[in-house]
This record gives C-alpha cells, sequence and structure tokens, in this order.
C-alpha cells in the first residue's frame, strides 16, 4: 500500500510542470554551485600549495643570516582547504588563510577572529551548503505544501480514505513520495561532484570518505526533517494557501530569524574582546608581568642570576653560552604564557558563543545541519582554531630552535654581525604540516545539532503516528 | 448493509442531520432526495466516516463506522458529486491506484477492460484525466467503485453535472449493481432517476427524513407532488 502511495506521489510530482520547472532551476543551481565551488577549492588548494613551496623555498634561501634575524625574517604558512570544503565553505571565506610567524609576535590570525566572532555564524554566500540547506528546504516546500491540502480541496482525498486507506499511511506515503524526489535530486549530484575530485592532486582518505558519509546522512536527515514538517503541515492546514503561508514562515523563521538571532543572542552572552583591548591586555602584562608586581627588568634581572649562579660565574662575559639567545628565549616563553593566558579567555568566549548556537541548534534543524556539515567539511570555528594553533605551535618551535642555536653556538666574543647560518641550517626546520581533526573530533565539538537532528526526526514521527487519524478528511 | 440509529450530527447550534435512523439491505437502491442542506450529504459523510457524529451510530454490515473506520470502508464503495482523480494520472493509472488501494491488483489488461464495461473511449484510457469531461471521470469512478466489489455503494449526487446519455448509462450501472446485490444510497436532486432506479425513496428536509417510500408504489407525479410540497413546507418553515 504504502509502495502504491509512494509510487503515485512521484508519478503525480514529477509529471507537474510547476514541480519540473523548480527542479530543474533547483538543480541546475546546485549543479552550478557545487562544480563552482568545487573549482573555486581547487584552485585555492593548488594556489596555497604552490605559495606554501614557494614561501619555505623563500625560508630555506633567504642568504646567511643571525638566526635571531632569521627569526625576524619569518615565514608564512598557509592554512591547507579541506577536500570537502566543496560542499560548505564555512567560516573560510571570513577568516584568513595565511599566518605570518615570527620572533616575539603571535600570529594575528588567530586574535583577529575576537573581531570577527559574529561573522563565524553569520550567513554565507551563493554555494552548495548555500542550495542544500535553504534552497532545498524550499523545493520540499513546494512539493508539499499542498500535498493534503490539495486533496481535501479537490475531494481526492475523501476517495482515497473512501477506498479504506489510513490516514497514517497516506501520511506516511506521501512522506517518502515527496521524500524521495528531493534524494533523487540530491544523492546523484553530490554522489558525482565526489567523485569527480581530482584524486591526483587531493589525498581522500578513510576519513574523508566517512566525513563524506555523514555530510549526506546529515543531510538526507535534515530533508527527511523539513519534509515531515511540510506534510504535516499541510496535512492540517485549512487549505493550500495557508499550508505555504505556514511553512514559508517556518523556513523564514528557521533558516533565516532564528540564526541570526542566535549569533545576536552569542555575542550578548559572552561579548569578546576587541583586537585592541586584547592586545593591550598582552603588551602591558609582558611588560608589568602577569599580577603586575614582575615587571620585565625584574624578570630579566632574575633570570640573569640565576643563569650567573647555574654556570658558577660572575659575569655575562664569563657565560660558555650566550646570554642574549637565553634572554630572548625566555622572553619569547613569557609571551607565550601570557598569550595562553589571554587566548584562552578569548577561545573560551568564542566556544561559548558557539556553544550557544550548537544549543538553538538542537531546537533549530537548519543551524543543526549548518554546524555539523561545516565541521565535517572542515571549515568550522574548531578546525581554524585547531590549524591556528598548530601554526603557532610551529612558529613557538622554530623560533626555539633558533635561539637555542645563537645560546650555543654564537660565542660571546663573536660580533651580531659575524655570527651568520645558512642554507644547511635553514633546511633543518621542517616545512610547517597541518593534520586536520578527525571525524570523532568533530562529532565531539557538533554532538548537540547531531543529537537535534535525530531528535527532530523521531518527534515529528511520533507526532505523524499520534495524530494522522486526526487530519481533516473534508 | 447500510444502517444508522438515532444518527445526529450538530455544528454548534445547528443540527444538520437529526436522528437519521435508515436501513438499506442487499439488492436496495435507496435514494435520498432534499433540497441542498437537507442532511444527505452528511449522511453518506457520516456512514464514510469523514466526520464524526455528534450522536448515534451509523453501520455498514452491522459494523461501526466510528470504532472500525478502516474495517467498513473494505465493505464500501464511494462516489462523489465531483469525483475528483489524480490529474497527473491517465485514467488507467487512476483505476489501478484506486483499485491498489482496495489491495486488488487487477492486471493492466483487467483494468483496461473494466474501463471499457463503463463505456469510457478506449482512446481516452491512456491520457491523462486533466483532458477528461465530467462524464469521463465519472465513468472511471464507477469503475473504481466497480473493480472494489464491495457490498455497499454510497453515492453522492453523482448524476449532476452529467449529459442525459451518460446519466442514461449511469443509471443502468446502478441498476447492474443493485441487481447484483449491492446496497446502495444515493443523494440526488433527480426525481426521475429516483424512480426509475431506486427501490426506496427518502425524502429529507432540515437534517430529517420526513419520507420514506417505495418507488414501486408511487408514480412519477406523486413523488414530484410530494417532494415539492414538502420542499414548500420546508419554505414556509423557513
Amino acid at each position: 500500500m504504502l509502495k502504491l502511495i509512494i509510487k503515485k506521489e512521484i508519478l503525480s510530482n514529477i509529471r507537474d510542470p510547476r514541480i519540473q520547472i523548480s527542479s530543474i532551476v533547483l538543480l541546475t543551481l546546485l549543479v552550478t554551485a557545487v562544480l563552482v565551488s568545487k573549482e573555486g577549492q581547487k584552485r585555492i588548494q593548488h594556489e596555497r600549495e604552490q605559495a606554501m613551496a614557494q614561501m619555505y623555498d623563500v625560508w630555506v634561501n633567504q642568504g646567511e643570516k643571525h638566526p635571531h634575524s632569521a627569526a625576524h625574517y619569518g615565514q608564512f604558512v598557509f592554512k591547507p582547504t579541506s577536500v570537502l570544503s566543496f560542499l560548505d565553505t564555512g567560516i573560510d571565506p571570513y577568516t584568513g588563510v595565511s599566518i605570518f610567524l615570527e620572533a616575539h609576535r603571535q600570529n594575528e590570525v588567530l586574535y583577529a577572529r575576537a573581531q570577527e566572532s559574529t561573522n563565524l555564524i553569520r550567513f554565507g554566500e551563493l554555494t552548495a551548503a548555500l542550495v542544500f540547506q535553504m534552497l532545498i528546504p524550499l523545493l520540499i516546500i513546494f512539493l508539499t505544501f499542498n500535498s493534503f491540502s490539495r486533496e481535501r480541496e479537490e475531494g481526492t482525498l475523501k476517495l482515497v480514505h473512501g477506498q479504506g486507506l489510513s490516514m497514517r499511511t497516506l501520511l506516511n506515503g506521501k512522506l517518502l513520495g515527496t521524500y524521495s524526489i528531493v534524494l533523487f535530486l540530491f544523492i546523484p549530484v553530490i554522489l558525482i561532484s565526489f567523485f569527480l575530485l581530482d584524486r591526483q592532486s587531493i589525498a581522500i582518505d578513510k576519513q574523508v570518505y566517512l566525513k563524506f558519509v555523514l555530510i549526506i546522512i546529515a543531510y538526507a536527515l535534515y530533508f527527511f526533517i523539513f519534509t515531515q514538517i511540510s506534510a504535516l503541515v499541510s496535512a492540517f492546514s485549512r487549505n493550500s494557501a495557508a499550508s505555504l503561508i505556514t511553512l514559508l514562515g517556518i523556513w523564514c523563521l528557521s533558516c533565516v530569524i532564528v540564526p541570526k538571532a542566535a549569533a545576536d543572542l552569542a555575542e550578548k552572552l559572552y561579548p569578546a574582546p576587541s583586537q585592541f583591548d586584547f592586545r593591550n591586555s598582552i603588551a602591558e602584562k609582558v611588560q608589568n608581568g602577569i599580577d603586575g608586581h614582575n615587571p620585565s627588568d625584574e624578570r630579566l634581572s632574575a633570570l640573569r642570576e640565576q643563569v650567573l649562579s647555574e654556570y658558577n660565574v660572575e659575569t655575562i662575559e664569563e657565560l660558555p653560552v650566550n646570554w642574549r639567545g637565553i634572554a630572548l628565549q625566555a622572553g619569547e616563553e613569557y609571551t607565550d604564557m601570557v598569550y595562553d593566558q589571554e587566548f584562552s579567555n578569548v577561545e573560551q568566549v568564542f566556544k561559548n558563543q558557539n556553544q550557544v548556537s550548537e544549543w538553538v541548534g538542537f531546537l533549530n534543524p537548519y543551524l543543526a545541519t549548518r554546524n555539523l556539515t561545516m565541521g565535517l567539511a572542515g571549515t568550522d570555528y574548531s578546525h581554524h582554531l585547531t590549524f591556528a594553533k598548530a601554526a603557532e605551535n610551529y612558529r613557538r618551535e622554530f623560533v626555539k630552535v633558533l635561539n637555542k642555536d645563537m645560546e650555543l653556538n654564537h660565542a660571546p666574543d663573536i660580533a651580531y654581525a659575524d655570527y651568520k647560518l645558512g642554507k644547511e641550517f635553514w633546511q633543518t626546520i621542517e616545512p610547517f604540516e597541518y593534520e586536520v581533526p578527525q571525524v570523532a573530533t568533530t562529532l565531539n565539538v557538533h554532538w548537540k545539532g547531531s543529537l537535534g537532528l535525530f531528535f527532530w526526526t523521531i518527534m515529528l514521527g511520533l507526532i505523524a503516528s499520534i495524530y494522522s487519524n486526526k487530519i481533516p478528511k473534508l | 448493509m447500510l444502517e444508522t440509529f438515532n444518527l445526529t450530527k450538530k455544528y454548534g447550534e445547528l443540527t444538520a442531520l437529526d436522528t437519521l435512523n435508515l436501513r438499506v439491505d442487499a439488492g436496495e437502491l435507496f435514494c435520498l432526495l432534499g433540497a441542498n442542506g437537507a442532511g444527505k450529504t452528511t449522511t453518506i459523510n457520516l456512514l464514510m466516516g469523514f466526520i464524526q457524529p455528534t450522536s448515534g451510530k451509523a453501520k455498514v454490515n452491522g459494523i461501526d463506522v466510528v470504532k472500525n473506520p478502516v474495517e467498513t470502508k473494505k465493505h464500501i464503495s464511494y462516489i462523489p458529486e465531483n469525483l475528483s482523480l489524480y490529474s497527473n494520472l491517465t485514467g488507467l493509472e487512476n483505476l489501478q491506484f484506486f483499485t491498489g488501494l482496495s489491495g486488488l491488483s487487477p492486471s493492466k489488461e483487467e483494468l483496461t477492460q473494466m474501463l471499457e464495461s463503463v463505456d469510457l473511449q478506449k482512446e481516452a484510457i491512456h491520457k491523462r484525466v486533466s483532458q477528461y469531461s465530467k462524464g469521463m471521470r465519472q465513468k472511471v469512478g464507477i469503475a473504481i467503485a466497480k473493480a472494489k466489489n464491495a457490498s455497499s455503494l454510497l453515492l453522492d449526487e453523482p448524476t449532476s453535472g452529467l449529459d442525459p446519455e451518460a446519466s442514461n448509462n449511469f443509471a443502468s450501472l446502478l441498476a447492474e449493481m443493485r441487481d447484483k446485490g449491492m446496497a446502495i444510497l444515493m443523494a440526488t436532486h433527480d426525481l426521475f432517476r429516483a424512480k426509475e432506479s431506486g427501490t426506496h425513496i427518502g425524502i429529507m428536509k432540515s437534517g430529517e427524513l420526513v419520507h420514506t417510500l417505495k418507488s414501486d408504489e408511487i408514480s412519477l407525479q406523486e413523488l414530484e407532488k410530494l417532494y415539492l410540497e414538502t420542499m414548500k413546507s420546508t419554505l414556509t418553515y423557513a
């Protein structure tokens, strides 16, 4: 019986010129968006790889320099594009793609995000994700809004019910019929786009496959939820116009108003400090000490005393190591400590803001899907943070190596300008490599939204099951 | 067999159907006559379970319509006044769908034969219903009702808007189904058809069944006179 209704729904819908036109328009949009995103991703990935190689080449071939000059010469590192970012560009367009790493200074992109925090959860541009998350629900609405109401208006519902069909079976049949059409449009496009990825230049491992499958499941659930809502609204609406208005209202509320309101609420509840305040606070604490009672000159004096005592000498000149190298590294470590402390506060603010979005996502399938697919595509806030931290760790490591060389090899009697290192040494510093977080990490971040999708599916299923026999037949 | 016991339907203060007691046995065609709003369609809607009664009971083959809504449908075929079918499907596809809902799975040849048996033109069978006239749609509706092979048939003004020939053919088909032992309840405005095809005639007024007659015990003229008098009293009453 169910199969019969599904078949009828599919046949009836695909023969409807309005559905044909809207499906073709959407399909064209979807294919275009996916292809454009994919090409864009490919180009960006290529450019970044080239830039990374070039920048490392520039580092290696910087010529002979003092290690501290080399630390200031610095390196640019680039954020690699995620393989699946063509499906969801996420916050990538709003965050930096490169970080300049040098001595004494933390990369700016980390705390540039303090100013960009509201952008982390705002609308994207026209992308595949936008089509999946906002336009396909619109198609679902157009496919479903009159599925019951029109039958009621035209009288076919009476005839169908008169055949002994329960409203529950009819509701399920209509729901699955519409859903089949949606999947018929969605699945081939997403599968083809994935299998057309340039496997020669992009490494696709098991994790990528897993993330891709989870993205499909997330969207499949999201579309199912929208189909359930649309079918239920159509079933209980007085007429098709009322059904359409209600559904467009729900779409507008869940896809436009609630996400914006959630972002504003997050910002209100957890305001992020400005970049100026952030920098000032670090500078002040570096200068005066974290507690304000340990100024930099006092710290330096204490360190000098400690080192002199360690080497059992009276003056810096008597040290067998380069005092300046030790002092520079100690300064680095102190700045890092201050920075970590300050940044952990800002990071907590971002985390709190995103938690608001996650919790609202539990109640709003659009937000849940957006957060989850962004995470699985590797373009969400947590991925950016992971990258930024990895880059910062790399900076600390290479500056430490340079300071250590200075400490051990730059003898005090050699003038700064006379102590130089060359290509051979620069090459010992490996290029920056970034490891993308695993699926488990992403799911751990977005578990509320993931759970929300299942919650909605089950809850709407229960509502349909309980109330389907109350669907008016006239 | 169709039965109602003090069947009543109220919409707030308005009584659409007032304590209706009716029985249609196998092989009977009961025609309900009455002005618009007399309660004919309400009676059919209640028997079909489209609406719930305020009080009283409706039974099909002894099964309570309210308590067993799905079970009772197995015993009823239904043809509404404006028979709507799925306009994007052909006549054959519509018949296949509706017979399928009744749990039947006739072959395409059998379905084609069913449509031909109700005089639907061969060339129309594979055309989409959007191109059908009302008469053609009614024929598909009859084919659906026949295919179900239920013991009871409910018809809500099925001949309204049909041309005389189509109406005549329709009456013949009804007579055929009646003679095969179906219990048929038909709401109609057509006194002539009621007299010609019906075994029993009921005249309704303001939700009440005012007269119940056997059609072979009354002439068309007498029926017409009685009907008009009832309607006149309705107007006076109103």
